[in-house]
C-alpha cells in the first residue's frame, strides 16, 4: 500500500507585478477544452464558427463592391454606385452577423467566470479575461474566415458581369483591406465583450444580467413617426429640385433613417403578429413557437430582421428592372442589355448574400440556444415528447417570423410602388417569378441553417440516456 | 404472480434488474415490485444508482439484463396485456411515458416561455387533447395544488416552491399511473420542500396512482409508505422489495 503524498509545498504564484499574466493564464486554462463536456468546447467552437462565415461574407461582399467601384467608364457610371447600394443594403444583416458571434463569445461561459470569482478572482481579472478571450477566439475566426474566402475567390469568380464571368483575379482583395477586416472583426468582438461584461454582474454567485432586455416604449413610435414626416418632407424638397450634393446627402440620410425606423417598427410588428395567433394556435409546437417569438421579439428581429430591405429593395428594383427588360429587343443596344442582365443577375446575389448571412446568423444562435437549454430539451424527451415536436417548435419560433418579414416587407414595398409592382407582374411575370423564387430560395437558406443545428439536439437529448 | 389482489395492484414489477455502462455496474440484480397507491421513497448515497434504477422503471433507459413489466391501466379491458417495458424499442417506450408516467425533475424543467397553465397543459397537448380542453383541466390542477389565479404567470415570475408545484401538476394532468420524482425538493429551502412534498404525495396517492420518490431527506422518506436503500447498486436487506 502506498500512502499518497499531499502537495505541501507552496502553491506557484504569478510574477509580481505582471498585470494581465493571470488574465492570460486563466484564459489558457480555460480554452483547454474539459472532458466530456461537448457543451464547453461549443463554447470556443460556435463562436469561431460565426466569425469565420462573418469574415468570409464581409470580405466577399467587400471584393464584389471594391471591384465594381472601379468599373468606370460605362456611359451611366452606374455600376459603383448600385453596388454601393448593394454593398449598403448588406451591412445590415452583416453586422448583427457579426454581433451575433461577438454576442456569442462574450455568453455562454458563465459557469466558468463564477467558478474563477468563487476561487478568488477580481470582478477586474474576470472582465479583462473576457474581452481577451473574445478577442481571441474571433481573431482566429477571421483568420479562418480569410481562408475560406480564398477557398471560394475560384468559385465566386464564376459569376458573370459585362457579358463574362468575372475570374477569381479581379475579387482579389489588397492585403491591406483583408488586415483591416480581420482587426475590425476583433475589435467588434471586444467591444462587443465589454458592453456585455457591463450589462452582468460576475459575483461569485453566478452572473445575472444587470436588468431585462429594455422594453419598447412610446418614444419609439414618437421617433419613427418624426422620422417618417421628415423623410416625406425631403423628399418633396428633392421634388422641387435641389443640387446633387443634397440630393444625395437626403438619399443616404433617408435611408439611414429607414433602417433606423425599421429596426424600430420591426420588433413590434412581430410582436403584434405573434400576439394575435397565440391564443388561436391548437397545437404545442406553434404555442411553443409563438410563445419563444413574444418572450424576444427584438432577438428574433435581430436575427431575421437582416432581410428585410433585402426583399423591399429586391421587389422595387426588380419590377422596375422587369419592365425596362420588356423594351423590344432591337430598341436595347448590346451594352445595355448587358447593363439590365447585370443588374437582375446582382438583385438575386444581393437576395442570396443577405439570405445567407441570415441563416449563418439562425444556425450559430440556435446552436448556442440549444446548449443553453439542454437540460429542458433532455428532460422533454423524458417526459416523452417527441423529438420531432421539439424540432418543429425550435423551427417555426425562427422561419414563421422570417416569413413575416418576408411577407411584409414585400406587401410595403408593393404598396409603396404599387403601379410599377402591378405592371411588372402583368408585362413582366418572369422577372417577378425570379425575384419571388429568390426569395423562396432565402428562406430555404435559413431553413437548412436550422436544420443545420438539429444534430447538436440529438447529441444534447441522447445524453440522456 | 399476483397483478391483482384485494389490498395492493402491483403497477411495476422489475425482476433482477442490472445496468452496467463499461465496467460501472449501476445496478447489479435489483428486484422491485410497485404497487398502486402506494408512495415508495429511494434512498442511497450520492452514486448508488437511485437514478439509474428510477430510469429503469421509467423505460427511460433499457436495463443490460433483467426485466421491468408494466401492468395495464385501471379500467382498461381486462385482455390488455402486461407490457414488457424493457423489451420496448425507443419510440415504444417514449410513447409509454407520455401516456402512463408522470415525471418531476429537481429543477421544474419547465418552458420559460410558456405559462404556469400553458406549461402544465402540455402533457395534455402532446396527447392529441384540444387546446381549450387541455388548459381547462390543467387550470384545474393548478387551483387543487393553491396555484389559483397564476395561471397567466410565466415561470420567471413564480418562486422556486411555486414552479415546482406547476411541474407537479403537469406530471398528474393524464392521470398517469405512476409519478417518477428525482430529488423534487432537492433545490427548495425545508418550508418549501415540505409544502411541496404534501402536494407531491397527496395529488397522486389520493387518485390513486404510484409515486416514486428519490430523497436524501429522512423526513421525506417517512412520509412515504415503503423506503428503498440502495448501496453500490444493491437494495439493502435482500434483492427484493
Ligand atoms: N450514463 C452513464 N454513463 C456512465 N456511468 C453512469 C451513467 N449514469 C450513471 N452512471 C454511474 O452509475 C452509478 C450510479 O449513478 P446514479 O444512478 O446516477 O446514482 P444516484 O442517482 O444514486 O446518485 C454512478 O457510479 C454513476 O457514475
Ligand atoms: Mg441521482
Amino acid at each position: 500500500m502506498r500512502t499518497p503524498t499531499l502537495p505541501l509545498d507552496a502553491p506557484p504564484r504569478p510574477a509580481a507585478g505582471s498585470r494581465w499574466g493571470l488574465p492570460l493564464l486563466l484564459v489558457a486554462h480555460l480554452s483547454r477544452p474539459r472532458p466530456g463536456g461537448s457543451g464547453s468546447r461549443a463554447v470556443l467552437i460556435l463562436p469561431l464558427v460565426a466569425f469565420a462565415a462573418a469574415t468570409a461574407l464581409t470580405l466577399t461582399v467587400l471584393a464584389g463592391v471594391i471591384m465594381f467601384l472601379g468599373w468606370e467608364g460605362h456611359e451611366l457610371d452606374i455600376y459603383p454606385t448600385v453596388a454601393g447600394l448593394a454593398g449598403a443594403i448588406l451591412v445590415i444583416p452583416l453586422l448583427s452577423l457579426g454581433a451575433a458571434a461577438a454576442r456569442l463569445s462574450a455568453h455562454r461561459r458563465d459557469d466558468r467566470l463564477a467558478t474563477l470569482r468563487l476561487l478568488g478572482a477580481t470582478s477586474g481579472t474576470v472582465s479583462a479575461m473576457t474581452v481577451m478571450e473574445s478577442a481571441m477566439i474571433a481573431f482566429g475566426g477571421a483568420l479562418l474566415g480569410t481562408l475560406l474566402y480564398g477557398v471560394g475567390l475560384p468559385l465566386v469568380g464564376l459569376l458573370s458581369f459585362g457579358g463574362a464571368p468575372i475570374g477569381a483575379a479581379a475579387l482579389m482583395l489588397s492585403p491591406l483591406v483583408i488586415v483591416g477586416v480581420v482587426a475590425g472583426m476583433t475589435a467588434l468582438a471586444a467591444l462587443s465583450a465589454v458592453l456585455s461584461v457591463r450589462r452582468v454582474v460576475i459575483s461569485p454567485l453566478g452572473v445575472r444580467m444587470r436588468r431585462d432586455a429594455p422594453p419598447l416604449r412610446r418614444w419609439h413610435f414618437v421617433v419613427a413617426g418624426a422620422v417618417i414626416l421628415l423623410a416625406v418632407g425631403a423628399l418633396q424638397v428633392m421634388q422641387a429640385g435641389t443640387s446633387l450634393l443634397v440630393m444625395r446627402v437626403t438619399f443616404i440620410g433617408g435611408f439611414a433613417a429607414g433602417i433606423g425606423v425599421l429596426n424600430l417598427l420591426g420588433p413590434l410588428v412581430i410582436a403584434a403578429i405573434a400576439r394575435s395567433q397565440v391564443k388561436r394556435v391548437k397545437t404545442p409546437e406553434r404555442l411553443i413557437a409563438l410563445r419563444q417569438v413574444l418572450e424576444s421579439p427584438a432577438a428574433t428581429w435581430r436575427q431575421v430582421g437582416g432581410v428585410a430591405v433585402t426583399c423591399f429593395v429586391a421587389v422595387v428594383a426588380g419590377s422596375g428592372l422587369g419592365l425596362i427588360s420588356q423594351v423590344p429587343n432591337g430598341d436595347l443596344d448590346e451594352p445595355s442589355r448587358v447593363l439590365f442582365s447585370d443588374m437582375s443577375t446582382g438583385i438575386v446575389l444581393t437576395i442570396a448574400m443577405s439570405f445567407l448571412m441570415v441563416a449563418c446568423s439562425v444556425g450559430v444562435g440556435q446552436a448556442a440556444a440549444v446548449y443553453d437549454r439542454a437540460d429542458l430539451y433532455r428532460s422533454l424527451h423524458l417526459l416523452g415528447m417527441p423529438d420531432l415536436m421539439v424540432s418543429r417548435a425550435r423551427r417555426r419560433a425562427v422561419l414563421a417570423p422570417l416569413r413575416w418579414t418576408v411577407i411584409v416587407s414585400v406587401l410595403v414595398a408593393g404598396v409603396l410602388v404599387f403601379p410599377l409592382v402591378g405592371l411588372a407582374v402583368v408585362l413582366a411575370p418572369l422577372s417577378v417569378l425570379t425575384i419571388a423564387l429568390s426569395l423562396v430560395g432565402g428562406v430555404g437558406f435559413v431553413w437548412l441553417g436550422v436544420w443545420a443545428t438539429e444534430p447538436i439536439v440529438r447529441a444534447v437529448v441522447g445524453a440522456a440516456e | 404472480m399476483p397483478w391483482t389482489g384485494p389490498m395492493h395492484t402491483v403497477v411495476i414489477d422489475a425482476i433482477n434488474v442490472t445496468q452496467s455502462f463499461g465496467h460501472t455496474h449501476a445496478l447489479s440484480g435489483v428486484s422491485v415490485r410497485i404497487s398502486r397507491g402506494e408512495a415508495v421513497a429511494m434512498m442511497g448515497t450520492s452514486g448508488s444508482g437511485k437514478t439509474t434504477l428510477l430510469h429503469c422503471l421509467a423505460g427511460i433507459t433499457q436495463p443490460t439484463s433483467g426485466t421491468v413489466r408494466l401492468a395495464p391501466p385501471i379500467g382498461a379491458a381486462a385482455s390488455l396485456p402486461v407490457v414488457t417495458v424493457s423489451d420496448l424499442g425507443d419510440g415504444e417506450r417514449s410513447r409509454l411515458r407520455r401516456e402512463r408516467f408522470g415525471f418531476v425533475f429537481q429543477q421544474g424543467l419547465l418552458l420559460p416561455e410558456l405559462t404556469a397553465v400553458e406549461n402544465a397543459a402540455l402533457p395534455l397537448m402532446v396527447a392529441g387533447i384540444s387546446r381549450t380542453a387541455a388548459q381547462q383541466h390543467a387550470a384545474h390542477w393548478l387551483a387543487a395544488l393553491g396555484l389559483g389565479g397564476l395561471e397567466d404567470r410565466r415561470i420567471g415570475q413564480l418562486s422556486g416552491g411555486q414552479a415546482q408545484r406547476v411541474a407537479i401538476a403537469r406530471a398528474q394532468v393524464n392521470a398517469p399511473d405512476v409519478v417518477f420524482a428525482d430529488e423534487p425538493t432537492g433545490a427548495l429551502d425545508s418550508t418549501t420542500s415540505d409544502e411541496v412534498m404534501t402536494v407531491l404525495l397527496d395529488s397522486t396517492i389520493d387518485r390513486g396512482g404510484a409515486l416514486v420518490v428519490v430523497t436524501h431527506d429522512e423526513a421525506v422518506a417517512a412520509r412515504c409508505h415503503r423506503v428503498l436503500r440502495l448501496c453500490d447498486g444493491r437494495l439493502v436487506g435482500g434483492p427484493h422489495a
